[in-house]
């Protein structure tokens, strides 16, 4: 516990940067000095974190985060509002959005069903997506492919299919690049499952 | 020496890091083991597969100061029965939870190895709570901890009738006249009378077993309560599963 030896504002500098996840308490220890420093950065740092906090919040909506409630994708115009895609989390929008393949819109879990960890289904942005089902045709899953997020996709559709919504789940299989011989069988079968004609 | 070969069941996984994840590892040598699986969350990472939840494989392993590292791993089996199934998924979870809490580390137990290997591939043919309940029952019996089922554990009297009282305290069954003021959880007859069987039954005949939801929740919340009281730790995949049971 090095941070003991340091001043108090100091060592709790040390040990705020040491909760953050991935950093450790060397990391953290380098970070708070090179912010000693380069005060320049660490007051820009400190006015961003403020202002991050003050200005972002979750849309009511969909669940994603966001300067304006809405957001700017419930309430964009040209969003095809019959076909709703199921998220994990924020950084899942914006990979798929990247693809620039889909027009829908879209709905932040904020997680995944795991028992193990006492995470169920009042823990999830849930009760919202039943209130939003009134013009969407499609309800497509695009959670995580682990056992957790199975799971996920199978309670939601459990809950969704007597409401008379289709829903469906992303393909899953090799990624682009990937080596067949590396493929695990849950991969390749699902693969199989999934091919398509050339 | 700091590489060794375990083949172990992934009981528990969770996200570490950037994109590693923290294993909790059963193995038939070793018994509970923790380790780190590092870049299993790319979409490249040829370790992915083996290191999924419930997956049995081969695993090579680095000794690490506290925690130690997957270097290969081998899928054996990915047990693809419970992805497909909600029911299943959400009972397999119950058992892999029930085994964390029951074992500590480092402490080779391979019956209880060789009991949930069978149970994670019984899981495809036969109802997934009437397996979860039975391995239950059958883990208990492993630790010595199997309540008596029979007879009152205070006075010896012949339990029958329509209403029993399990206590975990007393471990086993009260008649209502030693019950007093201890702390227990109430079977209906029907109830007592499966659990009698469930815990003897040989597992190829589990498939036999039917049951209504009042009576799979009765016998789950019974068993939860019984473990939480003997291993001292919550049991949040079966509290959470009970809620999830449609």
């Amino acid at each position: 516990m090095d941070y003991l030896y340091y001043p108090q504002a100091l060592s709790d500098l040390i040990i705020s940067f040491s909760r953050l996840p991935g950093v450790g308490p060397k990391t953290a220890g380098r970070l708070a000095f090179y912010l000693l420093q380069h005060s320049d950065d660490a007051e820009q740092l400190a006015r961003t974190i403020t202002t991050a906090l003050r200005e972002i919040r979750q849309c009511t909506v969909c669940g994603n985060y966001t300067e304006a409630d809405p957001c700017k994708i419930c309430a964009g115009e040209r969003r095809d509002r019959t076909v709703l895609c199921i998220v994990e989390q924020p950084r899942d929008v914006v990979a798929l959005e990247k693809t620039r393949e889909f027009k829908g819109i879209y709905h932040v879990l904020h997680g995944v069903l795991s028992p193990m960890e006492g995470i169920g289904p009042e823990q999830l942005n849930l009760a919202n997506l039943l209130k939003r089902l009134d013009n969407v045709k499609e309800v497509i899953i695009a959670v995580n492919p682990s056992v957790e997020g199975e799971a996920t996709a199978l309670y939601i559709a459990r809950i969704l299919k007597p409401l008379g919504t289709k829903v469906t789940r992303i393909a899953h299989g090799l990624p682009v690049g990937g080596d067949l011989e590396y493929a695990d069988e849950v991969t390749i079968t699902r693969a199989l499952e999934g091919r398509r004609q050339l | 020496m700091a590489v060794y070969k375990a083949d172990a069941i992934v009981i528990r996984s969770r996200e570490y890091g950037e994109a590693d994840k923290l294993l909790t590892l059963f193995s038939r040598e070793r018994g509970k083991l923790e380790a780190v699986a590092k870049g299993v969350r790319k979409p490249k990472s040829t370790q992915r597969g083996g290191t999924q939840l419930f997956t049995y494989a081969d695993f090579l392993l680095y000794k690490g100061k506290s925690l130690d590292t997957v270097n290969q791993v081998h899928p054996r089996e990915s047990f693809i029965h419970l992805w497909d199934d909600f029911d299943r998924t959400i009972a397999a979870s119950g058992i892999a939870e029930l085994l964390d809490i029951s074992t500590t580390r480092d402490q080779p137990e391979p019956e209880l190895f060789t009991l949930t290997l069978g149970f994670l591939f019984l899981l495809k043919y036969v109802d997934p709570y009437i397996a979860q309940a039975s391995y239950a029952l059958r883990l208990l019996n492993i630790h010595g901890y199997l309540p008596g089922l029979n007879n009152c554990v205070e006075c010896g009297a012949t339990v029958s009738g329509t209403q029993a009282f399990l206590s975990a305290e007393a471990g086993g069954l009260l008649c209502s006249s030693c019950k007093n003021n201890e702390t227990v959880t109430m079977l209906n007859g029907g109830g007592l009378a499966l659990m009698r069987r469930l815990k003897s039954v040989e597992i190829d005949k589990l498939d036999r077993f039917r049951w209504n939801k009042k009576m799979r929740l009765e016998i789950l919340g019974s068993l939860c309560y019984f473990c939480e009281n003997k291993f001292e730790r919550k049991l949040k995949a079966w509290r959470s599963g009970s809620e999830l049971i449609v």
